[in-house]
């Protein structure tokens, strides 16, 4: 039952007001404004309050006042019950916050009608009010949440790069207000292939960034297995296109660099055209396209193909959001801006090129506000020569490990390769030779084995190709070398001596064959 | 490989020439279990003249120290630089006995 406080210095006004009303509603009473007020604060407070304007002490102009004056009474409604009937009175109370004005004497019928229709306009009020509030507390939430799918995208995406000789590599993932789909990886597949990813989903929202996230994983875990940017593409295609019922696609670039040849294999899957910037600054487009973007229709075959990279070209990938910045007369940045920003950049500083070319296009929206993601990845291939190659092959026998040794013993000599060198890669080569051939094969059967040697500026290779049944040696736990002599198994030496002595060790499993590549730096 | 045996005063001497590995390291496993079963416990093994020397050479000394243990000696003089370094990886440097000349070996 709502609640009334009927407020009056005259008993009998009260009574009068009490007694029309109490059949509808909780009555409360007060004789003055002091007791107003404190009825008004009380954690029973009134849903209505009926004030006389004449009261000693405090007149009810003040008690109004003090009431809409205070954040915890405001809301109450007041209707001013008065015997003074002049329009200047009604006026003043009126402007004071009171709803309404009642002139004694009162009529019953008028008194109910409006008490009930300010009761429940109250209501009303009170429910859009908590309804507004509701939603605030809605929009905060989704605001979090825009920002937590903002934060996923970007911790998806690497901050640091490979670092090797051969490239200088740097990117950035610059998200619009709202999320969106962009992504970029930059990552080594094995010793010497290097891979390169540009992709832009449709759409935005945490959607998005989700598709973009699932995108950028599948890539990088079918590239671990996989140096064939076609079949790496047409595999997250099919991925891709399962469950997606929000029809959602992105465009890609995916390429895979060999840091030491420098030949880009890639696959254009309905993405916007990267550039190779020469070393005397005339631009390439690879504009070769090998099928739509990713997600929009399962079981294509994508293309692929490849390119060489000179020493000191710049591979520059980039998304739409690029070209498609606005400034305020809604005119584009356009490419024919960025290919004349790239011009003009010393872009062989990959990090000052993007960082430029970022200011640049914030200089160009001019305060516009960006409404796409924008990313741009881009490496200098400085490029190692290759200096001298051999390669031997031997059958599995023990004895024909001694044939691998001087062969190698040749390289280094004719190469002048230090002598530490040889002797630390020789013993390597004894030990995972030695692996192979004695526990290697499952039949008496004649096996080859591929051994090649490649001397780089400043780089010895050494790989180890056989057909063994699949074993990697690195797998294996670290011998501990603080054991006395009677602890210490015989075995497993060898393998934590390599891991030692070599700068990087690594192991694939590629068409039926181990390959064990194996680098050390030289000076 | 080629060892060179000889005596000086208390110890046997070996000289090895040529690399230990697994095309070499058998036959230095025999030679040396040759040489403890006619009765030598006290070894200097000199490899100045060795390149370098993978696991299985290492598996021959260690197996030859765990022989020795507790009757005999085992002293290992005159590596390179690269040996030197395996022996600190693989900590064979804590656990046998190594000089820097045949000479600090043997007095």
């Amino acid at each position: 039952m709502q609640k009334i406080l009927v407020v009056d210095d005259e008993p009998l006004n009260i009574n009068i007001l009490i007694e029309l009303l109490k059949p509808k509603y909780k009555m409360m009473a007060a004789k003055n404004g002091i007791q107003a007020l404190k009825a008004a604060r009380s954690s029973n407070k009134p849903d209505l309050i009926l004030l006389d304007i004449m009261m000693p002490e405090m007149d009810g102009y003040e008690v109004c006042e003090t009431l809409k004056a205070d954040e915890a009474t405001k809301d109450i409604p007041i209707i001013f019950v008065s015997a003074m009937n002049e329009d200047s009175d009604e006026t003043k109370g009126l402007s004071l916050g009171a709803v309404d004005y009642i002139t004694k004497p009162i009529s019953p019928t008028i008194l109910q009608a409006r008490v009930q229709t300010h009761l429940a306009l109250k209501q009303q009020a009170q429910e859009i009010k908590e309804a507004h509030e509701l939603i605030k507390i809605q929009q905060l939430r989704m605001q979090d949440e825009l920002n937590v799918a903002r934060d996923i995208q970007l911790s998806m995406v690497p901050k640091t790069f490979p670092d090797f000789d051969a490239v200088d590599i740097f990117a950035v993932l610059e998200p619009a207000r709202e999320i969106g789909g962009d992504l970029y990886d930059v990552f080594m597949i094995d010793d010497e292939s290097l891979c390169m990813v540009v992709g832009d989903v449709s759409g935005k929202g945490a959607p998005a960034a989700l598709f973009m996230a699932m995108a950028k994983t599948l890539i990088k875990s079918y590239a671990s297995s996989d140096l064939s940017t076609a079949s790496i593409v047409t595999r997250v295609n099919d991925e891709l296109c399962l469950n997606n019922d929000e029809s959602l696609f992105v465009t890609l670039f995916v390429s895979i660099l060999n840091i030491y040849t420098g030949e880009l294999r890639f696959t254009n899957a309905g993405h916007n055209y990267p550039y190779i910037i020469k070393e005397d600054k005339s631009l390439v487009t690879i504009n070769q396209k090998h099928g739509p973007v990713v997600a929009a229709m399962d079981e294509l075959i994508y293309k692929e193909d490849s390119v060489v990279l000179d020493k000191n070209d710049t591979l520059f990938l980039y998304t739409d959001g690029v070209t498609e910045a606005m400034n305020n007369d809604e005119e584009l940045y356009s490419e024919k801006r960025l290919e004349k920003f790239l011009a003009n950049s010393d872009v062989k500083d990959v990090k000052s090129t993007i960082n430029n070319l970022m200011n640049d296009i914030k200089t160009y929206e001019d305060g516009n506000a960006q409404t796409d993601d924008i990313t741009v990845l881009s490496c200098f291939y400085t490029g190692q020569n290759i200096l001298a190659t051999g390669d031997i092959s031997i059958f599995n026998k023990l004895e024909n490990i001694a044939t691998v040794i001087d062969s190698f013993d040749n390289f280094c000599k004719t190469n002048n390769i230090d002598d530490s060198y040889n002797q630390k890669v020789n013993l390597s080569l004894d030990d995972l030779i030695n692996n192979i051939i004695s526990y290697g094969y499952k039949d008496e059967n004649e096996h080859k084995i591929d051994i090649q040697f490649k001397l780089f500026d400043e780089k010895l290779m050494i790989i180890i190709e056989d057909d063994g049944i699949p074993f990697n040696p690195f797998n294996h736990d670290e011998t501990d070398t603080f054991l006395s002599i009677e602890d210490r198994e015989i075995g497993g030496l060898g393998i934590h001596l390599i891991k030692k002595l070599m700068s990087t060790c690594r192991y694939d499993r590629k068409a039926n064959k181990n390959i064990v590549t194996l680098t050390i730096n030289i000076k | 490989m080629q060892i060179t045996q000889s005596q000086i005063s208390d110890y046997k001497l070996l000289e090895f020439s040529g690399n230990l590995d697994t095309a070499t390291s058998p036959a230095a496993e025999k030679e040396i279990i040759e040489c403890i079963e006619n009765g030598d416990l006290k070894f200097v093994f000199n490899f100045e003249q060795t390149k370098y020397m993978s696991s299985s050479g290492l598996r021959v000394l260690l197996s030859t120290a765990k022989k020795l243990k507790g009757k005999g000696e085992l002293k290992i003089s005159n590596l390179n630089s690269v040996i030197e370094e395996v022996f600190d990886v693989s900590g064979f440097s804590s656990i046998l006995n190594v000089y820097k000349t045949q000479e600090e070996a043997i007095s």
